[in-house]
């Protein structure tokens, strides 16, 4: 086979196994991401997070959130709310960090699949 | 409130699925902490082949699956495929089977890698199933997920299925249970051209009558979406926190790529290459 189709192949099949990696990497994030409060589903998100940011700086002790199935939640303790949301965005938004660095550094389809 | 797993294995005569559920349990007891109930129709094997695998679960329940078996085809990659039983039709009954008051059944063929399904505890509704999944190789059709015939209802997985003890979710099993004692009816009435009776049809059909005949939100999705490799893939080795699989390349038959999986669930639908990981890792 002519050299430079060669590497053209293999840059190709790394491009496969690197582009089905990033995509199930970005679902778990999107998995990661949610939880759980009062029994209401929530994605925690920058627009969440400001939300309830702007609610405690407004003193407010409680407020109503529809979750993601659109039901209204009652959550009564905003900060507390918040601090939750927060440790999960945090946590999450680490992991899906590192998890890509570390398949971005690998350049071919073993290092990717870590053999 | 008591709470736990159920899982289902009827083993056929190729397919070990009593070995995938002994194997499988681990995984459960180690990101789920939740005691394990077994069905099978043959609790006699840990007599005699599955000696050292009894205690590994909280309860081992026999029941016979309902009526006679199907046959279906088994893939087992591109390459080769074998017609075998499908006894499939435990899952109806196990509403009446499970020994916990809040319950997750999971195929056998689903690997437990983290424990987003505790999730399904802190949250309000009785019943929770997917609809959304997501193939390990991108870019492949998935049509045949999205509904169960091509001019039918929405397609939801019976793979993996979070309940509550209702009254509701009661109507809803017992719905399940008619469905597949009438199945020739509903698999015409909802245009389904193959005969073999499957859990994931009766479920969405049910799901639909539920919901008035309409779409609705008789039933909550998980949170995430379920990973899954077809039965055209390959797995090649289980690890402590993932699998490694061959994938079959999008428009290449035939032709695969490894795809490394970490801290994520997965159904694996190639029952063959789940069996040969199992007795390669033992």
């Amino acid at each position: 086979m002519d050299d430079k189709l060669k590497k053209a192949l293999d840059f190709s099949n790394y491009v496969i196994a690197l582009n089905n990696h990033k995509r199930i990497l970005s679902e778990k994030y999107q998995e990661s991401v949610v939880m759980y409060y009062n029994g209401g589903k929530f994605t925690v998100n920058q627009t969440l997070i400001s939300f309830c940011k702007t609610l405690n700086d407004l003193h407010q002790e409680g407020t109503i959130l529809v979750d993601d199935d659109t039901i209204p939640i009652e959550i009564s303790n905003i900060k507390d709310f918040m601090s939750r949301a927060l440790n999960e965005y945090v946590s999450a938004t680490n992991t899906y960090l590192v998890e890509y660095r570390k398949l971005l550094k690998n350049r071919s389809v073993a290092g990717i699949v870590d053999l | 409130m008591t709470r736990g797993v159920v899982l289902i294995a009827n083993n056929n005569e190729s397919i070990d699925y009593i070995l995938q559920a002994c194997y499988s349990v681990n995984n459960i007891k180690k990101y789920l902490d939740l005691p394990v109930t077994l069905i099978t129709d043959t609790p006699d094997l840990f007599k005699t082949k599955y000696v050292l695998y009894e205690k590994l679960f909280d309860n081992i329940i026999e029941h016979t699956p309902y009526g006679d078996y199907t046959v279906k085809t088994y893939r087992d990659g591109f390459f080769d495929s074998k017609p075998l039983k499908f006894k499939n039709s435990s899952r109806a009954s196990v509403f009446d089977l499970t020994p916990y008051d809040e319950t997750i059944v999971l195929d056998t063929d689903v690997l437990i890698f983290n424990n987003n399904f505790l999730k399904c505890f802190d949250q309000m509704h009785d019943l929770l199933i997917y609809r959304n999944t997501i193939d390990v190789c991108g870019g492949r059709s998935d049509g045949e997920f999205a509904f169960i015939s091509d001019a039918s209802v929405d397609f939801y997985w019976a793979t993996c299925i979070f309940f509550r003890k209702t009254l509701e979710n009661e109507i809803f099993f017992n719905l399940v249970q008619h469905i597949q004692e009438n199945w020739n009816h509903y698999r015409l009435l909802y245009q389904i051209t193959s005969s073999v009776f499957r859990n994931d049809f009766a479920f969405s059909i049910a799901i639909h009558i539920m919901n008035g005949s309409t779409s609705g939100d008789f039933v909550k999705e998980f949170p995430g979406k379920l990973l899954y490799s077809t039965d055209r893939d390959e797995l090649v080795t289980i690890y402590d926190d993932g699998v490694l699989i061959l994938v079959e390349k999008t428009d290449n038959v035939g032709k695969q790529t490894p795809l490394r999986t970490v801290n994520t669930n997965i159904h694996i639908m190639n029952k063959f290459s789940l069996d040969r990981a199992i007795k390669n890792d033992n």
